[in-house]
Order: structure tokens, then C-alpha cells, then sequence
């Protein structure tokens, strides 16, 4: 009886082992080759099915929680590293001497930047994703207060008098000066789009604001970004400057004497067909300097090289003798260091013409760089010792700090701030995400163009057919790992294809990733890239009374006539929550005649109101001109029987829209509700 | 017990005999290096001579510089003259050209590094010359291309490694020989224009399918490009370069990878002597042929760039002048880059943002139309758009020029150098004989908003297989 127990089971075993094998291996292959496009990706189920895991147990145990310092501040003896730990949400206390993390002080959601207070008592850490700034007392190492701000708090600056705090809004694009005193936001002003840097100039006269997002403007008008100024005196905007095609200006350092403001600039091509990579068609990097007087000049100067981009310029600093810049390049782990003297120099002997082309100049940065230095992964944030004479890097993907003497422009060494030491899958493919070493000479990233793991807000000519043919609006690729398939027009049916050889052939124009690089990538996008929370237009997922009437629009059935609205023209049967998409291709019709016939694939519209502009070729500047000025026909949902009034609602119900995760908690809690009435 | 250790130890024994010997059986020990040696006696430094890469009764041999002269080995004992050996990236192979008797034309053989078997690739009628491996096990050559109506004399081809799917790459009145492979994965050459006038030879670069190729390095009026260019592991590519005048010094020559028109070194400035040619190693120092004067025979020394200094001779045979020298073992693969071409499609995109645009900015003339000229013939005529860009179609794998003209049909620049595209290839210039330097500025060129004009104009309709690269 026991053997032949012994015989059934192994005979079941084999006769199970031999249909996975045979038929199972080849049903395998089909199902790898469908979701990677195509034939030779090795058949590893774990690389798909336990990597891209988005919660659960099994996420917990393949994942790590990283520090990912962001931006640091260094006390004036040198003696403290005060290091935004973005992922962490925590300030880490350093004593850079014995390469040791003192104090882990927990802040609000996602901290961007620290400043220290003039006596150096208190830090204040601007928290991006809780609207608000943490007050820390550094003798107790505690938050001792919170102040509210704008949305998306991130760069900041005290006033000379130390008796204000400017807080850059990034997301509502605005500055806030809080009173710190009365702990109230005495003023706020608007700025440019998307603003995220600010110093204060020496003289404490002048506070500038950078912008990373361009102006809104029809395809084809000059971008413009703009780099705003504020009076301190009387806190009002003195200028608005326009600096002309170029964005991404994450940070401004000013000279220690002030004549010369120097902000990190990207000069895109998105208005040229995007046909090569060689001789910078897609992207260069440099600096934008202003001078600090009467009708003073704007000059743009390239740092990257011929067969060389420097990606990705993040944090600027200058030494105290005003003799050298740093340039952080977070997409090819660099440091640029410049001469200041040789760039007032260059800038003074120019003619206004020459001055101008140096803005398309790839060669013109062997007159002022100095010397690269090699970093860690993904350095952001920079600090100088106040003698000038340490640089520390916050690496973000290394979790670690960098130092640099500013004499040799060699590495010290680094600090260690405590992450965990393995790198995961998912983390590797963000640092492959955040590194252009897989574009052509280094020229972009996939960050570049999706800042922030979203979009850049600008419009591409694809040029898929012919030149001149196919805007691209870019896509957010934030929490987009359930809304297959991908690209406007729905032709990668996975994020695999989408990042395999196509992405190569057509974008970066080098070698393919490795399939152990495609995997990882893959896994990041998949898994890790959430959703800041709208707490600009839903913060606390209660709707407003137009959000709610909107929203009875954007459900509707029957039109304003009690007139059946035609099922596949309602805005709720293509856009479902959670991601408001039914994953499905639609005819909208709002292909232009610069467009290769095709449907669309149906966007999803989770925090919508992040991402103008909108349609596929980026032609509707706001949600509104979706239907005021392009959906007259009423093809793209039943729109023109709407009062003024009702389009507000909808807009405004569609800005309410919120990362996917909110729509699970609201379902769970409606099928609770039903349990309960039951 | 004891017959049993016995037969252990005699068995371990055996063992340890035989993998002695399999291990060292044709083993090739990353120090070795392969050289090419020749008792010639024509003047082999003289470059303008048609034998220049033809050398005859050359060997290629296997040396060890950590030992005597004994332990050379002739890899090429079969062959009447070889030459330009390359070796795989996995170090297991070697490529080269070479002739098995004196009348054969140059072909492309490769040699198995454990057992030193070889195996032709590519026997043609004409001299097929300078082999490379490329990744993707591929490889590129320079073929001689008789009566060709493109007037060329070596044009490139690329082919399967085992000499299949051959392929041209070059179409203009060039000559390309002595290509090497960029880590970026482009090949880096040695062009110079043959008709309708000969022109400087320079360094050219293009991928391997044949697309944009460009201008790597020119050298200036008084010096000429002598050896192929490799590039060091620092960055730098370094090449020989001599007088313009017959006899005249070879000198090493360094450029940065990154901006390789303005950072020219003479490393070799301070050496008296002849530099023949020069290869990278991997320790960061080059292998160099050199020879002190002319009654001496060149030889093969360790050249530190970063002292400019000359080390010891590696090879030195009193009986050879040595042309040349590889590493033997495995080095860096450079990338792989994606092919934009497809057969199926018969022309190309060009398109120019502003003909006027020269130099480094806007010319201020008043170019308002660019003649294309073929070999023969001219191919059109075309205005230009309002903003001096222009937008065409071009059929592929023909050589054309473009010169700019004002509205009176006056010529305002002269032709540019001989381009074409290779199907399906889009290329675009920022402006005509502009700064090589320069990058486009970011604005939408008037031409691409119409249809491209077909070249030759004659040409009404195109039809095209339908092109999907997305």
C-alpha cells in the first residue's frame, strides 16, 4: 500500500514537472516574449513577478527603505552635517570628522531643503509633500514648531534680519514670507512655473526665485522660463526675467560680492525634430549668469563638450573668495568645477553676438571648467564649509556624503549615513533611471525628461515618420505600472517594450539595456514611483461643492436636456477610477494634421492639475481648453450643452483628482459601509 | 589501504600532468603582443605611396616581451604577407589581412588564438584590407572598389564574422582605410576625399550601419595623418602624424575623445626619431614603433604619455622594421549601437536650420536657395524656407553636396563635403560650414512643416515600403 502511495505520488510529480515543462515552458516563452517584445529575455519568472511587486509581504521583504539625502546644510565650524533625508523623511545630524550619524530628527512628508538660522539654533526643513516647514532646535536635537506654507514647500532663505523666511511654493508656484515671529505667512507672490531654488543676494536686497518648468505656450513659440526677483525691502517682485529656451533652473548662487548671479539651467530641443543625438540635437546643460547691475547681461554658457554631456546640473555653490563654482551633474555622477574669474573674463572681452552663440557652443566650456569630479550616485544638493575649502555632496542614490577638497578638486573620502547596504533591484533600476550613461554620450536620462519621476511639461517633435510630424506631450510615469499600454498611441503593450530596443533605436541611440538592466528599470517604474498628495485642490479627500457637481458631470449619463448621452461619449465609461482609464484606445478626435492616423490610448488623471498641458500634443494649455477649444464637436465627452459655471465644476473636479491609492481607500471604505448596512 | 593511496596519488598526479599541459596548450598570456614585422625594403614610413597599407613578405608574429627572442612565434607562417591584426574583444581570436601568395589580392582571414587554425572571412577579387571587429560579431573592412561609379577608391563594408551578409557602409569619392572602433561603438577612420581633386586625409567617424558620419579630427596645413587612431583608456585618442614633406618625422599625436578638434598634444615633440605607430595599452601606456634614424630598423617600445617619455624596446629585431602591435587578451567591448537604417525604404532626411548660419552665428548673407549637386549632375535647385532651413529627401546611398546660392543664383558658400544618407537615415545641420561645435538652436525649422523635396527633383513620387520605427 506504501509503495504504491510512493509510486501515485511521484508519478503525479512527474506527470505535473513534465506539463510545466513542456507545455507550461512554452506557454512561458509566449507569455515573456508578449510582455518584453521580444524572444530572448531569459524565461526568470522572479524578475517580473517578485520584483515588480507593489505591496504585500513579499514587496517588504525585497525592498529597503533608503535615505536618499537630498540637500545638506554644514554648520560654520564644520563640526555639523545637517542632511535632508528625503525617503526617510528625517533631518540626519553628521559630525563629519568622525564620519558618524548622530540624531535622526523625523519632519514632515518628503523634506526638500534645510537652512540654518544665522546664530545657528535652529534648522528649518522645507517638507514638499506636507505643506509645511519643520522648526528644529538644535541644541535638543527636536522639531520645535511647524510653520504652514504654500504647496509643495522646497528651496527657502531667511532675510538679512533673520526675521522672515522665504519659502519657495514648487507646486503652486508662488513664494511664502512667514513672519517668524508671529509665525504667520505675511506675503505670498507668484513666481514662474514650478520654482524650487532661491538665495538671497549678499546685500540682503534681493531674493531670486528659479523655475524648473517653463511658461505655458503654443508648440513652437521660443520657450521661456522665468527667474523672478523679489525686493526684500518692500517684498514685491522687482523683475520678472525670462531667460529664453532653456528650464530645469534648479538652483542660483550669487558671488560674494554680488556682481554676478549664476543659476543651473537645461537648454532643451523639443522644438527640433528629434532626429539624432550627436552634436547636442536633444539636450545641453550649462549655466545662466546674471549681472547684478543696471541693464545688466544674461548669458547662457554651456558645460558640456562636443562628444560629452554633463546632464542634469542640480545645486551651485561658490567659494567664499568667489573664485570657483561647483556644479552638481545628478545624470552622470559629476562635479563640474568652474573658474568664476575666467567666466567674468570671457563674459568682458565678448561681443553681445558672440556672448549669444556661446548658448549653442559646445566647446566654449574648456575656457572656464576647471576639472570634473567623479561622484557617487546621483549627486544633488552641495555645501561649502564656511572657509571655502571642503565641498560636501549629497549623493542621493549612494546614501551617502561626498567631500571634496576645493584646492585639489580631488575626493576626500565620503560619509556613510547608515542606509541599508543592499541595493535592490527596484533601487538599481532608479539609479539606472537617474543616470545617462545608457543615452549616446551621456546626453539625457530618462530623468531629464521626467523630472521628478513625472513629465517636464514640454511638448517633443518625435519625428517618428517624417520631421515636422508626431508632438509628443510628455507623460508622467508616476504609479503608471497598471495603466498599460504605453506611449500616446498604445504601442508598447508593457513597460518592458517600452524601455527595451525601441527606446534605444529611437531615443537613446546606444546600446540597448541589458536584459539585467531592463529588469531593474522595470521593477523601479513599476514599483516605486508614488504620487505626491494633491493637497493643493483635495487635501484631506473631502470635495468642495463644485468638485461635487463636477463630478455628477463627469458621471453623468443624461445631458443638460435630459438627452441620453451615448455610453462610449460619457467621460466616466474611458476614464474609470482608480486610474481614470479603462486601459482602452479611443477615438477623440484630436489628431492634427501633423498626426500619423491612429487612436489614442485613453490617459490616466490621477493629480491631472501637475500636468499641463494637456492632449497629446500638449495643445490645450489648461484643463478648460480641452473642451473650449478643442472639443467643440463634443467627441471628446459631451461637453457644449455645459454653462461656464458647469465647466468650472468638471475643471475643478478633475483637479481634485488624486493618486490611485485614495480611490482603493474610497472603495474599501464604501464596500465597508455596505457590509456594515447589510 | 596503501595500494589504494598509491593509486589516488598516481591518478592525481596524471591529472594534475594533464591539465598542466591542456592549460598550456597554445594558452596566450594577456602580456603577449602581436606584431606585424617586415624585412621590406621600401620606405615604409612613406605614406603616399600606394603600398602604404600593403606591405609586402609581412609577418604577423607573437611575442613575449618578458622573455627572450626565442619565445617569438610567426602566426602568419602560411601566408606570404599579412598584416593589420585585430584582436576579439573575448581575446580568443585574431583578425587580420593577409595574402596567401604574392599574387592574390589582400583578403580577410581570422585565426583562432588556442590552436591557431585560420579561416578566410572575406576573398574577393579586390584587396579587401584593415579588418575590425565590431560588436555584435561583426566586423568592418576597407575593400578597393574599381571602377566604382561613386568614384571612390576603399569604401567600408561590414559583415558577419563569418563573412556573410556583406554590407557597404560608404558611399562618396572617398578612400577610408585603417578603421577602429570607438568605445561609443562608432568606427573612427582614416577618410580623404579622391574626386573630383584628392583631398587632407582626416579622421572620420560613423556608426556601423553607415549613418551620420561626421568629422572626428583634421589635422593642419603642414601635417598628415600617417597610422590609424585608437583610443587610450583615459579618453584620449592617439594617432602618428609627420611633415606634409616626404621623410618628414612622425610624431605621436593626442586628442581628447571629448573634444577632439581642439585639444591636439604632440606627445613626442621632445624625442628625436621617427614614430611609426602607436596603439593603446591597457595600462594606460602606448605601444609605439619608432626607430632613431633612418639606417635604423623600427622597433617596438612602451611610451608613457603622461611623461611624454620613451621606455624600454619591447621588440627589437634587427632583421625587421615592425609595423605595428596589438595587445593579445581580452579588452573593453565597445557599445552596440541600434541600426536606424531599413533596406525597404529607397531615401533619407536631411534637413538645415539656417543656410546662413556659418561659423559661429548668423553670416548675414543672403543665401536664399542651395544647388545639390551629384557626380555628374546637379540633382535640384531649392529655395530655401523664410528662416534659411531647408527640408529634403534624398535618395540613399548616393554622394551629393550642397552650396548655397542668393536669389541671382550667385554662389555664397562653397560645397560642402560629399554626404549621403543611408536609407531611412535623417540627419540634421545646424547651418552650412558652421562651427562643428555648434549645437541647433531650439526652434522649429519652416521647411519641416511642408513635405520634403524629393532629390534628384526630377523624381516625382517616392513610394516607400510604410516606416514604422515607434
Amino acid at each position: 500500500m506504501k509503495t504504491s502511495r510512493i509510486i501515485s505520488v511521484v508519478l503525479f510529480f512527474s506527470v505535473l514537472g513534465l506539463l510545466i515543462y513542456f507545455p507550461g515552458r512554452k506557454w512561458a516563452r509566449g507569455h515573456v516574449n508578449y510582455q518584453t517584445a521580444v524572444t530572448d529575455h531569459p524565461l526568470n519568472c522572479l524578475s517580473c513577478h517578485l520584483y515588480t511587486q507593489k505591496t504585500g509581504f513579499l514587496s517588504k521583504v525585497i525592498n529597503r527603505k533608503y535615505m536618499s539625502p537630498f540637500n545638506l546644510a554644514v554648520s560654520r565650524s564644520g563640526e555639523r552635517l545637517y542632511v535632508v533625508a528625503q525617503e526617510d523623511n528625517a533631518l540626519l545630524v553628521v559630525d563629519p570628522y568622525k564620519n558618524q550619524v548622530l540624531n535622526k530628527i523625523k519632519v514632515g512628508n518628503y523634506p526638500h531643503s534645510v537652512i540654518l538660522s544665522n546664530d545657528e539654533k535652529k534648522a528649518y526643513v522645507s517638507n514638499q509633500w506636507s505643506d509645511e516647514v519643520s522648526v528644529i532646535d538644535l541644541e535638543s536635537s527636536r522639531v520645535i514648531d511647524t510653520l504652514k506654507t504654500g504647496n509643495g514647500p522646497a528651496g527657502m532663505s531667511l532675510s538679512a534680519d533673520n526675521k522672515s523666511l522665504f519659502v519657495v511654493n514648487s507646486f503652486a508656484s508662488s513664494v511664502s514670507m512667514i513672519d517668524l515671529a508671529t509665525r504667520e505667512e505675511v506675503k505670498r507672490l507668484d513666481t514662474g512655473n514650478n520654482p524650487t531654488g532661491t538665495q538671497l543676494s549678499p546685500d540682503g536686497k534681493t531674493l531670486y526665485v528659479t523655475s524648473r518648468r517653463a511658461l505655458i505656450a503654443p508648440y513652437g513659440d521660443t520657450l521661456k522660463s522665468e527667474i523672478t526677483a523679489v525686493d526684500e525691502g518692500t517684498s514685491r517682485i522687482s523683475e520678472r526675467r525670462n531667460i529664453e529656451s532653456a528650464y530645469m533652473m534648479e538652483n542660483v548662487a550669487f558671488t560674494p560680492s554680488g556682481d554676478l548671479a549664476i543659476l543651473t539651467m537645461i537648454r532643451p530641443k523639443n522644438l527640433v525634430p528629434s532626429i539624432q543625438v550627436e552634436n547636442g540635437w536633444m539636450m545641453t546643460y550649462g549655466i545662466v549668469v546674471i549681472e547684478q547691475k543696471e541693464n545688466g547681461r544674461v548669458i547662457q554658457l554651456l558645460l558640456d563638450e562636443p562628444n560629452k554631456y554633463y546632464s542634469d546640473p542640480f545645486d551651485i555653490v561658490i567659494t567664499p573668495d568667489g573664485k570657483k563654482a561647483f556644479v552638481s551633474h545628478s545624470g552622470v555622477n559629476t562635479i563640474s568645477a568652474l573658474s568664476i574669474d575666467s567666466i567674468r573674463s570671457l563674459i568682458a572681452r565678448s561681443t553681445p553676438e558672440q556672448l549669444k552663440s556661446f548658448s549653442n557652443n559646445l566647446g566654449i566650456s574648456s575656457r572656464y571648467v576647471l576639472k570634473r569630479i567623479a561622484t557617487g550616485a546621483d549627486p544633488k544638493g552641495l555645501a561649502l564649509s564656511s572657509d571655502g575649502k571642503l565641498l560636501y555632496v549629497a549623493e542621493q542614490l549612494e546614501d551617502r556624503i561626498g567631500v571634496i577638497s576645493t584646492d585639489s578638486l580631488t575626493t576626500l573620502g565620503t560619509i556613510g549615513l547608515g542606509g541599508p547596504k543592499k541595493i535592490t533591484v527596484a533601487r538599481q533600476g532608479r539609479r539606472l533611471f537617474n543616470n545617462s550613461g545608457h543615452t549616446f554620450q551621456t546626453q539625457f536620462d530618462c530623468y531629464t525628461c521626467h523630472p521628478d519621476m513625472h513629465e517636464d511639461g514640454l511638448v517633443y517633435n518625435m519625428a517618428s515618420k517624417d520631421m515636422g510630424r508626431n508632438l509628443t506631450n510628455t507623460q508622467s510615469l508616476r504609479d503608471i505600472g497598471d495603466t498599460p499600454p504605453y506611449k500616446w498611441n498604445g504601442k508598447n503593450q508593457t513597460v518592458y517594450k517600452q524601455d527595451g530596443m525601441r527606446f534605444s533605436t529611437v531615443l537613446t541611440r546606444t546600446e540597448a539595456f541589458n536584459y539585467k538592466d531592463l529588469d531593474a528599470i522595470t521593477a523601479y517604474i513599476i514599483t516605486g514611483i508614488p504620487y505626491p498628495p494633491n493637497l493643493l485642490y483635495n487635501p484631506k479627500g473631502e470635495l468642495t461643492e463644485s468638485q461635487l457637481r463636477g463630478k455628477a458631470i463627469f458621471e453623468r449619463s443624461k445631458d443638460s436636456y435630459g438627452k441620453e448621452i451615448p455610453e462610449n461619449n460619457r467621460c466616466i465609461t474611458c476614464h474609470q477610477p482608480p486610474y481614470y482609464t479603462n486601459l482602452k484606445m479611443a477615438y477623440v478626435k484630436t489628431l492634427a494634421w501633423s498626426d500619423d492616423s491612429m487612436l489614442f490610448d485613453t490617459p490616466h488623471l490621477n493629480n491631472i492639475f501637475a500636468s499641463p498641458p494637456y492632449l497629446h500634443d500638449g495643445r490645450a494649455a489648461t484643463l478648460e481648453e480641452i473642451w473650449t477649444k478643442y472639443g467643440k464637436d463634443d467627441k471628446h465627452g459631451v461637453v457644449n450643452d455645459l454653462s461656464k459655471i458647469q465647466l468650472n465644476d468638471l475643471v475643478d473636479y478633475l483637479k481634485s483628482l488624486r493618486a490611485p491609492q485614495y480611490e482603493f481607500n474610497d472603495l474599501k471604505k464604501v464596500q465597508a459601509r455596505k457590509k456594515t448596512n447589510k | 589501504m596503501n595500494k589504494i593511496r598509491a593509486t589516488i596519488a598516481i591518478l592525481m598526479a596524471i591529472s594534475s600532468v594533464s591539465i598542466f599541459f591542456t592549460s598550456c596548450k597554445g594558452k596566450i598570456s594577456d602580456r603577449m603582443i602581436i606584431v606585424t614585422r617586415s624585412t621590406a625594403s621600401t620606405d615604409i614610413s612613406n605614406t603616399n605611396t600606394s603600398s602604404w597599407r600593403y606591405i609586402p613578405q609581412s609577418q604577423i608574429v607573437l611575442i613575449d616581451p618578458d622573455r627572450s627572442e626565442s619565445s617569438e612565434k610567426i602566426l602568419t607562417t602560411a601566408f606570404y604577407s599579412a598584416r593589420a591584426p585585430q584582436v576579439s574583444y573575448d581575446g580568443t581570436h585574431m583578425i587580420f589581412a593577409g595574402q596567401l601568395k604574392q599574387t592574390d589580392p589582400w583578403s580577410i582571414w581570422e585565426m583562432d588564438l588556442n590552436d591557431m587554425k585560420y579561416k578566410g572571412i572575406i576573398a574577393l577579387k579586390e584587396n579587401c584590407i584593415d579588418p575590425q571587429y565590431l560588436p555584435g560579431e561583426r566586423i568592418v573592412c576597407s575593400k578597393f572598389t574599381q571602377n566604382d561609379s561613386l568614384k571612390s577608391e576603399h569604401s567600408l563594408f561590414t559583415c558577419n564574422i563569418d563573412g556573410s551578409n556583406f554590407k557597404r557602409i560608404t558611399f562618396n569619392p572617398y578612400t577610408y582605410v585603417a578603421s577602429q572602433v570607438l568605445k561609443d561603438g562608432r568606427i573612427l577612420t582614416l577618410g580623404s576625399q579622391v574626386y573630383p581633386k584628392k583631398g587632407k586625409r582626416m579622421l572620420m567617424v560613423l556608426r556601423p550601419d553607415g549613418t551620420k558620419t561626421d568629422i572626428f579630427y583634421c589635422s593642419d596645413q603642414s601635417n598628415v595623418l600617417t597610422s590609424p587612431a585608437t583610443e587610450t583608456t583615459d579618453g584620449r585618442i592617439v594617432f602618428i602624424e609627420a611633415g606634409n614633406n616626404p621623410g618628414e618625422k612622425g610624431n605621436v599625436i593626442s586628442i581628447t575623445y571629448n573634444r577632439p578638434l581642439h585639444s591636439r598634444v604632440n606627445l613626442t615633440a621632445g624625442i628625436g626619431g621617427d614614430f611609426y605607430s602607436v596603439v593603446a595599452g591597457r595600462s594606460g601606456k602606448l605601444l609605439v614603433t619608432y626607430r632613431k634614424s633612418k639606417t635604423d630598423r623600427i622597433a617596438l617600445y612602451e611610451f608613457d604619455p603622461e611623461t611624454k617619455s620613451l621606455g624600454k624596446a619591447l621588440y627589437d629585431d634587427h632583421g625587421y622594421d615592425i609595423l605595428e602591435a596589438v595587445e593579445a587578451g581580452p579588452h573593453e567591448k565597445p557599445k552596440k549601437l541600434p541600426s536606424e537604417v531599413d533596406m525597404g525604404v529607397k531615401t533619407g532626411l536631411i534637413m538645415c536650420q539656417d543656410i546662413n548660419v556659418t561659423e559661429n552665428h548668423y553670416s548675414g548673407k543672403e543665401s536664399s536657395r542651395i544647388e545639390i549637386a551629384g557626380i555628374d549632375s546637379t540633382l535640384g535647385i531649392v529655395d530655401a524656407a523664410a528662416d534659411g532651413s531647408f527640408y529634403l529627401k534624398v535618395i540613399a546611398d548616393k554622394p551629393f553636396q550642397i552650396k548655397t546660392i542668393d536669389k541671382n543664383g550667385k554662389i555664397i558658400s562653397t560645397p560642402c563635403g560629399w554626404i549621403w544618407l543611408r536609407p531611412n537615415e535623417r540627419r540634421g545641420c545646424v547651418g552650412c560650414h558652421q562651427n562643428p561645435e555648434m549645437v541647433p538652436g531650439n526652434k522649429v525649422p519652416l521647411a519641416v512643416k511642408k513635405s520634403p523635396v524629393n532629390i534628384p527633383m526630377h523624381i516625382n513620387k517616392v513610394v516607400e515600403k510604410k516606416v514604422s520605427l515607434e
